[in-house]
């Protein structure tokens, strides 16, 4: 997938966002099928750089943000605050891993049948037996299994994260395989399970 | 969101919680997951082999109010039901009673998939 850099519609430098030209100030006509990607200046690609994510985040919105257009015309408004949400819906969407892969996958499936519903061979069973020692534990305020079961929690999800950038690469190179596609499915699914376990584990310190 | 009375009510005072001895030739299993939102759900019901009839039924659910609600509900329901009525329950019923919102509808296939899958569960431990 090659990553064109778009022009601003008025006075033609390039575009970070596709929202809004930072050199002149304009707002740009947004074409209905834009993803967050390009709300972003990323090109549609799992890996983005996270420094240049909040520095762009940052930058938009502090042009975009509609107190900045409180005595602008109604239409100058309206446009901010479109540009606004749709820019905060992005930039929360890509920030994390698994809410940006679950985007990401998305944008590839939308002609493709996938089960989505798809687990991990005796998932579900381990999920329910992790879900009633979580029970005992948080009853029993055993601290230190407790300590030591949100640990392996989080090794776990982490795990699961970290399953994501080399699917996507491989279904960049094998564009045809769904199966990939069903894999990353199964993935963000059982991160799920996880992360409501996770969910119930009171904050230390 | 606010909940429904009735979603309070079996959340509160959620009926027949627990399990039944999985092992017992007479009893099927049904565990049951939303991916939608990580929810997890396990039905059991134990059957009278003679009539068919579903004498007994339990759950444990870790999910949020109306996946509690749902499958609290669905158990009131089997009980004393035979097997193929039980079969027939459609997750519709489920919302009405429950006056549960669009989001949570998801809950309710939830239920319904449980009761399914512990009488399946019941049958195919008949049939070994």
């Amino acid at each position: 997938m090659t990553f064109e850099q778009p022009a601003c519609q008025k006075c033609e430098s390039p575009l970070i966002s596709r929202l809004f030209c930072l050199s002149c100030n304009a707002f740009q006509t947004v074409p209905p099928e834009i993803d967050y990607f390009e709300v972003l200046g990323f090109p549609v690609c799992f890996e983005i750089n996270s420094e240049d994510l909040e520095e762009r985040y940052k930058r938009l919105s502090l042009v975009l943000h509609p107190d900045f257009f409180a005595a602008a015309p109604e239409e100058e408004k309206r446009l901010s605050e479109k540009a606004s949400a749709m820019l905060n819906t992005a930039y929360s969407t890509l920030r994390e891993p698994t809410s940006r892969a679950g985007y990401l996958l998305s944008l590839f499936t939308k002609e493709k049948n996938l089960n989505e519903r798809t687990l991990p061979d005796g998932f579900l069973q381990e999920m329910f037996f992790l879900q009633e020692s979580l029970d005992e534990l948080l009853e029993s305020s055993d601290s230190s299994a407790l300590n030591k079961m949100n640990e392996d929690l989080r090794t776990r999800h982490k795990e699961i994260e970290s399953y994501y950038a080399p699917l996507f690469k491989n279904f960049k190179d094998l564009p045809e395989d769904s199966d990939i596609l069903q894999q990353l499915q199964t993935h963000l699914n059982a991160e799920r399970y996880l992360r409501r376990l996770l969910d119930r584990i009171p904050a230390t310190d | 969101m606010a909940y429904s009375e009735k979603v309070i009510d079996h959340y509160n005072e959620p009926r027949n919680v627990g399990s039944l001895d999985k092992n017992n030739t007479n009893v099927g299993t049904g565990l049951v997951g939303a991916p939608e939102c990580g929810d997890v759900m396990k039905l059991q019901i134990q059957v009278n082999p003679e009539t068919n009839e579903i004498v007994d039924a339990k759950f444990k659910t870790f999910g949020c109010g109306s996946a509690i609600a749902s499958s609290s509900l669905a158990t009131e329901w089997v009980k004393g039901k035979s097997i193929d009525q039980a079969m027939s329950i459609q997750n519709t019923q489920i919302v009405e009673e429950l006056s549960l919102p669009p989001v949570k509808i998801h809950c309710s296939v939830l239920a319904e998939d449980a009761i399914k899958a512990a009488i399946s569960d019941y049958k195919s431990r008949r049939e070994d």
